[in-house]
């Protein structure tokens, strides 16, 4: 191989690899604020008043399914990029597709789940358990909401436009973005869901 | 076929060069996704396992949340290590005052959020 440098292909460009370091700062910001809501959460987990325990009102096997999604779209994003770089456009597109709809399908049981709660009459103003707890998981939600609209722009970007310099970043980013918010579910299956049920 | 190579020392010419060995950045080519295949296989069994220990109540409930919650710190490396491709490009140098910054404000937060909590009688 007679590339002049081994930079991956994201970073070749310098302009664009200060703007995936200006993205590991704005994820820094983002653990700051789950910080603080998983505080929150640990903090009024037992403060349950008249509302329903944690232990009452998670089933497991939903969630399961939650985690087993989106475990899987954290791979199959890191299979697009993988793509991305041996610059083969389709696969790259069609994984990222896929992740989106991954995504699409977390949120959704997600939207069920807390439906199904609110139905129940188990809604945040019922005990500071519930509203830290949706807080939390609705804050979580809302990022993988905002991750599949952005997902849905960067995929038409990139049938338009290839595999450019830009789009690369882009799709890095966006990788980096979504592991993240995968991170954030493991530690919420766990802290929350796992220990809530134990 | 698999190609790894050292730019620790290939100057750049614009003045970021990664000078400590240790730190210096990785390139870690493959022609087949193979770190991406383990790395979900394991995230897999791990999810399990933390989901196994508590349906099945393997263990106490003390250790058993110590357990979960640590098995979420491994699987967060995981991620970290393998998607988030933490030593590559100019890497892990440019990443490690941020991420700092994150560990220490995020686990502040949390950690002293909960030291505080252990105090019952304080205030009430």
């Amino acid at each position: 191989m007679s590339t002049p440098t081994t930079l991956p292909k994201e970073f070749q460009d310098q302009q664009e690899s200060i703007r995936i370091m200006g993205f590991w700062v704005f994820l820094a910001t983002d653990v700051a604020l789950f910080g603080c809501l998983f505080s929150v959460y640990a903090v009024f987990r037992s403060r349950v008043a008249l509302g329903p325990t944690p232990h009452q009102i998670f089933s497991l096997g939903p969630v399961l399914l939650e985690t087993l999604i989106l475990l899987t779209s954290s791979f199959t994003i890191s299979l697009s990029l993988f793509a991305a770089r041996r610059d083969r456009l389709k696969p790259a597109l069609y994984c990222l597709i896929l992740t989106l709809l991954l995504g699409a399908s977390f949120v959704t049981l997600e939207i069920r789940e807390f439906s199904h709660d609110v139905m129940a009459g188990h809604t945040w103003h019922q005990s500071a358990f519930l509203s830290a707890f949706f807080t939390l998981v609705g804050t979580h939600g809302s990022h993988v909401t905002f991750g599949v609209v952005w997902a849905i722009m960067l995929s038409m970007q990139l049938a338009l436009r290839g595999l450019t310099v830009i789009n690369r970043r882009k799709l890095y980013t966006f990788a980096l973005y979504w592991h993240f918010l995968d991170i954030v579910w493991i530690f919420l299956f766990s802290i929350v869901y796992l220990t809530g049920i134990a | 076929m698999q190609m790894e190579r050292d730019i620790s020392h290939v100057p750049t010419g614009r003045g970021d060069e990664v000078e400590i060995h240790g730190l210096a950045p990785h390139l870690h080519m493959t022609r087949f996704p193979t770190q991406q295949i383990i790395g979900y296989l394991v995230s897999l069994l791990l999810t399990l396992f933390a989901f196994a220990l508590v349906a099945y109540h393997w263990l106490p409930l003390n250790l058993l949340v110590i357990v979960v919650v640590c098995l979420a710190f491994v699987q967060g490396a995981i991620q970290l290590g393998i998607y988030m491709h933490l030593r590559e490009g100019r890497g892990t140098l440019w990443h490690l005052p941020v991420l700092g910054l994150a560990g220490f404000v995020g686990l502040g937060i949390v950690g002293f959020s909960i030291w505080i909590m252990l105090f019952k009688s304080g205030v009430s």
